[in-house]
């Protein structure tokens, strides 16, 4: 849900009416995809997500549905809810496929017999289900807090040294690098995407650096390739100084579209 | 403000649908002569979906106030479709009677789904003092 605010800019006041406007454009709602094998008995997580504001759930009950959802449509977080075991199985095998995705893992018991040290490797945090109501729901309005996005970020406009512009929906982001690298272009890449913005840098039609959020070089690419919405742009001549691919552009291609077909034989497609 | 009652009831009543409309596809696929090959994933699916149905259609119904009428029905089309290939072999008649209960089971639902939305959008702008104020002075139905 979008919401729209209009205010004041600063030094309109006095005896000048205040006809300069800025439209802010405020992204409020967090989409929350929650994995729960059990929703109808199992769901004193699911009451204090129902009751929080501007948060947005979508129930799956099985983890090739949840890869097809994540697949389709962007969320903020997954959140795993079951077994302790079962549960952190699903969110490491999530993980997998998904590289940058925030997960929590809803167990009974958080105990290191249970868990291991799979949390930490993965990067998942685990919130214990059988707390009190309140405690449980005080530790879930802070997680569905630190997702919280930053505000404001205004659109981009058509700038003359974008010498290609385009949209996911219509070429994935392996067709234009493809088309990219076989051209030898040098340059870089930026995909736009509510996820968040990436950059991929390529020098004489070899990926030379690819960034997104924390991840960095192969790992970012792959997180890139996922992408089916969003929009990109190419700006001709930029080049890193970093480089943190140094595999050839086909070896990549392959590499990830294995990856790919691998995430959707998950969901049966 | 929200209400935890009703958002529980649309929770439920939305996995409910879920489950209703993705019984009715491999309903469909099975009736579709034309479509010979019924997987053995088809027939997985089905059943999950119909245990379910099975294990959660009492508790929903009981909590919506919609047991005493809906029930049955539902029951009576879970009983039919035993599996996808079950439900190729049944018979005209019986394939009739178990649409027109598969419908009366989603049409009421999607009922019972729009009027919680609808007090929902009303809850919606309104604050938690006002609400029980509204309440107190017998000006709006509770949401449960």
């Amino acid at each position: 849900m979008a919401e729209v605010e209009v205010r004041n800019c600063p030094g309109t006041s006095g005896k000048v009416p205040a006809l300069k406007r800025t439209v802010v454009i405020t992204i409020v709602e967090t989409r929350l995809l929650i994995l729960n094998a059990d929703p109808v008995f199992q769901d004193k997580a699911l009451a204090i997500f129902d009751m929080m504001d501007k948060v947005e759930t979508r129930i799956v009950r099985t983890l090739s549905e949840a890869v097809l959802a994540l697949l389709g449509e962007n969320f903020d977080a997954f959140v795993v809810e079951g077994e302790s075991t079962l549960a952190l199985e699903q969110a490491t095998n999530a993980r997998q496929h998904f590289p940058s995705l925030k997960i929590i893992c809803l167990v009974p018991d958080l105990s290191e017999e249970k868990t291991g040290r799979v949390p930490d490797q993965q990067n998942i945090t685990l919130i214990s289900s059988e707390q009190s109501t309140h405690g449980l729901d005080r530790e879930l309005k802070t997680f569905v807090h630190s997702l919280e996005k930053p505000t404001g970020t205004p659109a981009e406009g058509i700038d003359p040294c974008h010498s290609l512009i385009g949209n996911l929906n219509q070429f994935t982001a392996a067709e234009i690098l493809q088309m990219s690298c076989l051209s030898q272009r040098s340059g870089r890449f930026t995909f736009k995407s509510s996820r968040g913005n990436s950059e991929i840098y390529l020098q004489h039609g070899a990926v030379r650096h690819a960034a997104f959020g924390s991840l960095e070089g192969e790992s970012a690419v792959a997180e890139i390739f996922r992408w089916r919405q969003g929009r990109f742009y190419f700006e001709e001549g930029i080049i890193s100084q970093v480089q943190t691919v140094d595999r050839p552009w086909a070896h990549l291609l392959i590499d990830n579209l294995q990856k790919l077909d691998e995430t959707l034989e998950l969901v049966g497609v | 403000m929200k209400d935890k009652e009703l958002e529980t009831k649309l929770r439920l009543l939305t996995l409910q649908l879920d489950n209703w409309k993705r019984l009715h596809d491999l309903i469909t696929y099975g009736l579709d002569k034309a479509k010979p090959i019924i997987s053995s994933e088809q027939e997985r699916l089905f059943t999950e979906i119909r245990a379910n149905l099975l294990q959660e259609t009492e508790h929903v119904f009981k909590k919506l106030n919609v047991l005493g009428e809906l029930s049955g029905k539902a029951m009576n089309v879970l009983q039919r479709a035993s599996s996808v290939r079950g439900v190729r072999e049944l018979s005209g008649d019986e394939i009739r009677r178990m649409e027109t209960e598969w419908n009366m089971v989603f049409t009421k639902l999607g009922v019972v789904q729009g009027q919680l939305k609808g007090l929902r959008k009303d809850l919606a702008g309104r604050t938690f003092l006002g609400y029980q104020l509204n309440l107190l002075l017998g000006r709006l139905t509770p949401a449960h």
